[in-house]
């Protein structure tokens, strides 16, 4: 695909060796970033980088483009929606939008954002316009081969919905959506330069990949449920005057007016030009106004080296907030070796950027688990509800949070940069184990626990303040649970393994077993819950449970950890 | 090989970040054929030189000739006639050395069949005629550095700028790339060397700048510079950017124990 678009360029290089530009340079420039796009791991794929960068070339390329063309499709199954003037071609081009602008603000910003350019492309006798031309155009592929696989479904879906003489137009109006979501990508990239640091800016684009998880995640197992599809097929959404300022609906006027000129009105006659020209405006405005500016800030953001326009942050402030995770840490684990695997953990586990992109979403997926399985039943959205409320859920969801303890203490180990871990081995530690329950310690502190918290300040507002004991015993039941999975299931020191390249066999088997066993005691609990002294035992004796295991887990030797080659 | 103009000419070149001024007014002629050995402290603008040398910082006060082209006027003239190494090993590691050269070499203009057959001969030469066709991110430091130096010679430069060149180098390595910028002084390249290693700039250069605080405050044969001052390049160093001859620092980190 990358050839083909290539030698597309290629077509118009006559044309611009006129205006000053080297095309031979400018053509190596872009096959080399082509290239390099198509190795780099998206950050779809982000889990699974090893795995695939040393099996094959170009597996994550074309496994990122079915995804994406799975994506079309699954959007692509709105535009069926059509008795109604417009509905299914906004939701479409709605959800089409935050797709591309997500892929591109997660997925391309790495590139954009590539300093190693400076050092590269800059000593080489390279003028700026070649330069600024193959950013432009490497920046064009790039959303042009997203649009493509991404709109390629819904195309194909619009030749049988509309007839074929549907389909130019349709291109088009991808075209006009494809103008807008670079247009909003834009806005964002330079309101967020305008307000944080270049380095804080890639920790602002972490967030904004874990939103993109949990995006897709939440879409793909709320949406069919949340949306009654034979409702929305009969909404008239010009009667809602709120519809006229979506530019989505803009876009989906287009349609309306030339294909199904019948049941057009002057309203949509002028929001389908409005849909013309707003894009269109858009984009000059992004390549006039917009874009000098980022390339400015990027130039800047690229050259000070960080060292030259740090801004200091008075000590006062950081002091105050380090004493309260130190009290917290001194508090709960005061053996010096602890404390000190307590404190590392808290600190990197809140800092490291790959750790939190992997963690993070979990704690979205919990939620989303429990409203899956609960509206899975009959009836309305608001029956669902009320079922909801009558039955004794709430135990179902803080036994689902387990799925947090689980996600972090998988994750927890292995990290990227995890040379800097030969510290542990080179000291005198004599019980590894302290650092390990510093560790785990430091995990439910920070964030199980405020979980949990949540969890139940939720719970008790909706069923009332006698399921406290209920949310005892399952918050040291998910303890037990976590001490047991850091026990079989993480055997390194906190960040101290490079990332895992295959998960080993038998750990599988006893995951499970553990897993198994939470959800036994899980339903037990369920069945039990009405005899509320009982609940309130079986917290006492979950806590000695805990405290007992604790103890022995801080007890552990090198001989249970895997040591690590450096 | 000598000859009487100036190589590079750098006329009053001033160069601040902010209120920071890195640059204060340096001046200097530098001959075909000459190793430069340019020293000084972090932080005293010799990074700032090399990129402006270089055309990585395009906007400063002054004046930049080389082979009598302005910076200013025609850098892309001048980024032709410079090989550039770069102290922080930035390199895409995604492709393979051939991969890299190639794309190095044609940003150069370089022919593809003169180019191949070179990039082939100098990673045969530097010892990673096996690799040629291994992804980078899985090289060593040194590997990486290789590639680094030979990307740097490829297009046959007039002039190369290392930028400590040699920082992950297993020793043998060390001694090749001392030897081949002795050489490659003979064959009438000009060298600018900047490192913190004083050894090798002592041995390497035939003539020294230190520079501090955006000032040249000695230039000169290692010979000369040893007359006027001390006996090693090391004290030379230590002497002029003012550290103390006392064991100040040193007893306070002694005390810290107490």
């Amino acid at each position: 695909m990358d050839k083909i678009l290539l030698k597309l360029v290629s077509l118009f290089m006559p044309v611009l060796e006129k205006t000053g530009v080297d095309t031979e340079q400018l053509y190596h420039i872009l096959k080399v970033k082509l290239l390099m796009d198509g190795r780099r791991p998206s950050a779809m794929f982000a889990g699974r980088r090893k795995a695939t960068a040393t099996s094959g070339k170009a597996s994550t390329s074309w496994a990122v483009s079915l995804v994406t063309v799975l994506m079309g499709a699954f959007i692509g199954a709105t535009l069926f929606i059509f008795k109604m003037p417009l509905v299914g071609q906004t939701v479409y081009f709605s959800m089409f939008m935050v797709l591309m602008s997500l892929t591109l603000i997660t997925d391309f910003t790495t590139v954009l954002l590539d300093v190693r350019d400076q050092y590269i492309l800059m000593p080489r006798p390279v003028n700026d316009r070649t330069l600024a031309l193959s950013r432009i155009m490497h920046i064009s592929i790039y959303v042009f081969r997203l649009a493509f696989l991404q709109a390629l479904p819904g195309i194909i879906m619009m030749g049988f919905i509309d007839g074929w003489l549907a389909v130019p137009l349709f291109i088009v109006q991808i075209i006009q959506i494809t103008f807008l979501s670079i247009l909003l990508v834009n806005v964002v990239y330079l309101v967020l330069m305008k307000m944080v640091s270049p380095q804080k800016f890639k920790d602002i684009i972490s967030y904004f990949q874990i939103g993109f998880s949990i995006v897709i995640f939440g879409a793909y197992y709320l949406l069919p449920r949340l949306i009654d599809v034979s409702v929305l097929s009969k909404i008239d959404l010009l009667h809602y005057t709120w519809s006229y300022f979506i530019p989505p609906v803009w876009i989906a006027a287009l349609n309306e007016v030339l294909i199904h000129p019948g049941r057009a009105t002057i309203i949509t006659s002028l929001m389908a030009i409005v849909g013309v020209t707003v894009p269109l405006a858009g984009l000059w405005l992004v390549a006039k106004v917009l874009a000098p500016g980022f390339n400015r800030s990027l130039m800047v953001a690229a050259t000070s080296d960080g060292n030259t326009s740090a801004p200091i942050t008075p000590d006062v402030v950081r002091k105050s907030k380090f004493d309260i995770v130190g009290k917290i840490a001194n508090l709960i684990a005061a053996d010096p070796v602890e404390n000190a695997g307590f404190r590392i953990t808290w600190k990197l586990a809140a800092r490291i950027r790959e750790f939190k992109i992997k963690v993070y979403p979990a704690f979205a997926y919990v939620p989303i688990y429990f409203l899956y399985f609960s509206l899975n039943g009959k009836g309305s959205l608001n029956q669902r509800l009320e079922a909801l409320q009558g039955a004794k859920g709430y135990i179902f969801l803080i036994y689902l949070s387990t799925f947090i303890i689980s996600a972090i203490l998988q994750h927890i180990s292995f990290s990227e940069k995890y040379k800097p871990a030969w510290v542990y081995y080179a000291l005198p530690i004599t019980r590894p184990g302290k650092i390990l329950s510093g560790m785990f310690k430091a995990v439910v502190t920070l964030y199980y626990f405020p979980y949990c918290l949540v969890i139940s300040a939720v719970s008790i507002a909706i069923w009332g303040p006698a399921v406290i004991n209920d949310l005892i015993f399952a918050f040291f039941v998910g303890l037990i649970y976590g001490i047991l999975m850091a026990l079989f299931m993480v055997k390194g020191l906190p960040f101290s393994k490079p990332v895992l390249v295959k998960q080993s066999g038998g750990r599988i088997v006893t995951l499970l077993l553990i897993t198994v066993l939470i959800a036994a005691i899980g339903f037990g609990h369920y069945f039990l819950a009405r005899w509320e002294t009982l609940i309130w035992v079986l917290a006492m004796l979950a806590i000695i449970v805990y405290c007992i295991m604790l103890y022995y887990y801080k007890r552990q030797t090198w001989e249970n950890i895997e040591l690590e080659e450096f | 090989m000598m000859s009487d103009t100036p190589l590079i000419q750098i006329r009053n070149l001033s160069k601040s970040y902010g209120s920071k001024l890195v640059l204060k007014n340096l001046s200097l002629d530098i001959y075909p054929g000459q190793v430069i050995g340019y020293i000084g402290p972090n932080g005293a603008g010799k990074s700032t030189t090399v990129k402006i040398l270089t055309g990585l910082i395009p906007d400063f006060n002054g004046e930049v000739l080389v082979d009598g082209i302005s910076m200013q006027h025609d850098p892309q003239e001048i980024k032709k006639r410079i090989g550039y190494v770069p102290e922080n090993a930035e390199l895409y590691d995604v492709l393979t050395p051939m991969e890299y050269l190639d794309f190095v070499g044609k940003l150069y203009g370089m022919e593809e069949e003169l180019l191949t057959a070179r990039a082939m001969k100098l990673l045969s030469a530097f010892g990673l005629g096996n690799n040629h066709n291994d992804r980078m991110d899985t090289f060593s430091k040194g590997m990486k550095q290789k590639v680094l130096l030979i990307s740097g010679i490829i297009h046959n430069p007039q002039i190369i700028i290392l930028d400590e060149p040699l920082s992950g180098l297993d020793a043998n390595a060390v001694i090749m790339i001392k030897e081949l910028i002795m050489r490659l002084s003979k064959e009438g390249k000009t060298i600018f060397y900047c490192s913190h290693m004083m050894d090798v700039v002592e041995k390497v250069s035939d003539r020294i700048l230190l520079i501090n605080k955006g000032e040249i405050i000695a230039d000169g044969t290692f010979e000369s510079l040893k007359q006027n001052h001390a006996d090693t390049l090391e004290r030379v160093f230590a002497k002029l950017t003012g550290r103390n001859e006392s064991d100040s620092e040193t007893d306070a980190i002694i005390n810290a124990f107490d």
